[in-house]
């Protein structure tokens, strides 16, 4: 493992769904302790982006290095298992599972048992997991029986368990009540700080964020990366993606936030 | 006496917090202690064939469950771990000469290896796809049969392998004993942490991935669990039977074996071997009845459709979640099962309804 190459390096990175190129020719580089919104309109190459990243999805050519390392060809488990969470926008839960063993699941990974050798009990953390994200009073609860915004943060639990360093967050604000966005974005900011919650380790780490709800974006990101058509069009700190007129012309409209 | 005493104590103790406080654990120690009891009660011999065939045929039952219920495998051929198995331990028994307690296990070694050919090539598939696949094996392997008569002894099957204990109550005790240890082997695979991964396998295997999980390792490990305890099956069928015959490898068995396990209730290990347990006996005895009414064309499996099709119909879960339903109840607040006649959860004290 090479300590001086970015933590997370994406090259030219291009996917074609037949005749559509969802992401052409997309680069940026992510730091250890950096979150990063990606923002665009529908259809510019979001989610395909960070499903690539996951291993997912596979690009037609391109790199992508964690750490130093390639990491396209390696399988989504894999992945994970280097320290790659990722999240799915529609949530994906085992739903006729309860909400403490959906989180297991992810605590029984090989990356989550290492670094739990000192956790006898995989549902304790597995519970920690869940108190973080708020929904550990529902532990016994169906996933099926949860509404929008706990399924969110459930996914946001099955993700944290594994003890990522780099956290890939697709529409965490999605369907959330602007109390439950609040709340969401705190245990974001909390997350990314590090630290232990109970038995749960964070590294703090490092995030993409894809969200349409700028306002509450721009609060916690460092940085903006925004695709228009598969093409990165701007790339920068907040304050000056929302002054840009060729991120206006494409996505927020005249008048800005 | 100090020593025994407290053992008794200690039994009394944890028959009263543990078993009488659930109708279903209950039913579970009441069905043991009558499976255990039943020589003392008949040593007709036909009654302890028909119930070795059931113990047999409900491991087969419960390790179907096990890939295809819990890891949500679909497996339309299961008739082929049973066959392979039992060939295999035919063949150790009868051109090697191994004794059970050998041609049994490498028999169900057979069956994993069989496993595994069909996981692997099956990995990609889902669903129905994998339903027609894994049809098409034992079918293959029937027209191998076949085809080698020198080898497999063709229609007539391997016939003369060795007795297992000598006697039918011995044979029964061995048989039925085994069905209740891996029955509670399989129980407790499915409710350990790999349970839970095979689960989630189930619900969502790209979640599952995404959760870190080599699911693909997992599979293969359900396939090669599924034809081992499957195996251990057929080859208890080819020792008891002293035959290991092509049927051991036809679709009706495959079919069968999901009847069986749907009727009982799949996704529990228990409700498959309660399927078996009072399907295959009631086979049994309706045709004991129905021979005495020589008149009538041959109803047995009309009416066995019908008995499944009913049953599905108002159990849609399978007969024993059903009945549980029933005789249980859910805490609302602890999830902890209690006796239906309760008011209030036995461990939170919250009001149930």
């Amino acid at each position: 493992m090479n300590m001086d190459a970015p933590f997370l390096e994406v090259q030219d990175l291009r996917k074609s769904f037949g005749g559509l190129t969802a992401t052409n020719d997309v680069s940026f580089s992510l730091g250890r302790r950096e979150i990063l919104g990606l923002i665009g309109p529908n259809g510019a190459g979001k989610t395909t982006l960070v499903r690539l990243i996951s291993g997912i999805l596979r690009p037609d050519s391109g790199s992508i290095k964690f750490k130093g390392q390639e990491i396209i060809g390696k399988k989504t488990w894999e992945i994970v298992n280097l320290g790659i969470a990722p999240t799915f926008q529609n949530m994906r839960p085992f739903r006729r599972l309860p909400i403490i063993a959906n989180v297991m699941v992810s605590c029984l990974s090989p990356r989550a048992m290492k670094r739990g050798e000192w956790v006898k009990k995989v549902e304790a953390k597995a519970m920690d997991a869940l108190e973080f994200a708020g929904i550990s009073d529902m532990a016994l609860e169906k996933a099926s029986t949860l509404s929008q915004g706990d399924l969110k943060r459930l996914e946001v639990a099955r993700a944290v368990a594994t003890d990522p360093e780099l956290l890939l967050l697709d529409e965490p604000f999605g369907g959330l009540s602007p109390a439950e966005t609040d709340l969401m974005a705190k245990s974001i900011k909390r997350l990314h700080k590090g630290g232990r919650f109970g038995r749960l380790h964070s590294e703090g780490p490092a995030m993409i964020i894809i969200e349409h709800k700028l306002a509450q974006l721009m609060k916690i990101v460092d940085r903006i990366v925004v695709l228009n058509f598969g093409t990165v069009i701007a790339s920068g700190v907040p304050e000056e993606i929302v002054r840009n007129p060729e991120v206006i012309e494409a996505y927020l409209g005249q008048g800005g936030v | 006496m100090g020593m025994l005493d407290a053992y008794i104590r200690r039994f009394l103790a944890v028959l009263r917090t543990e078993i009488l406080v659930l109708p279903s654990r209950m039913a579970v120690v009441v069905f043991v202690l009558l499976l255990l009891a039943l020589p003392l009660v008949t040593q007709d011999g036909y009654v302890l064939r028909v119930m070795i065939l059931t113990a047999i045929f409900a491991i087969l039952a419960a390790s179907w469950d096990l890939l295809s219920g819990f890891t949500g495998q679909m497996n339309f051929g299961h008739a082929l771990f049973f066959g392979v198995a039992a060939y295999v331990t035919a063949l150790l028994n009868l051109e090697l000469k191994f004794p059970p307690y050998l041609s049994i296990p490498l028999g169900a070694v057979g069956g994993v290896l069989t496993g595994l050919v069909v996981g692997i090539p099956c990995l990609r598939l889902k669903g129905s796809y994998l339903a027609l696949t894994t049809l098409a094996f034992p079918i293959i392997l029937l027209g191998l049969v076949f085809a080698f008569p020198g080898v497999t002894g063709g229609e007539l099957g391997l016939s003369g392998l060795s007795r297992l204990t000598g006697s039918r109550t011995g044979d029964y005790y061995l048989i039925t004993g085994l069905m209740l240890a891996l029955g509670g082997v399989m129980w407790k695979i499915t409710d350990s942490n790999t349970g839970i991964i095979l689960h989630a396998i189930r619900e969502d295997e790209l979640a599952a991935r995404a959760a870190g999980i080599n699911t693909t390792r997992y599979k293969l490990l359900a396939f090669c669990l599924s034809g081992f305890f499957a195996g251990i099956a057929g080859g208890l069928y080819a020792h008891f039977l002293r035959l290991a015959g092509p049927s051991t490898l036809e679709v009706s068995l495959s079919f069968q074996v999901i009847i069986w396990a749907v009727f009982g209730g799949m996704v529990s290990i228990y409700g498959p071997i309660a399927g078996v347990f009072i399907l295959n006996p009631l086979m049994e005895a309706l045709r004991v009845v129905l021979e005495r009414f020589p008149g009538l064309p041959e109803m047995r499996m009309f009416i066995f459709a019908g008995l499944v099709l009913v049953t599905l119909l108002f159990m849609p879960e399978g007969l024993v979640p059903w009945v549980r339903d029933k005789i249980e109840t859910e805490c609302p607040r602890c999830k902890i099962r209690n006796a239906f006649t309760r008011r209030r959860c036995r461990v939170c004290d919250a009001a149930l309804d």
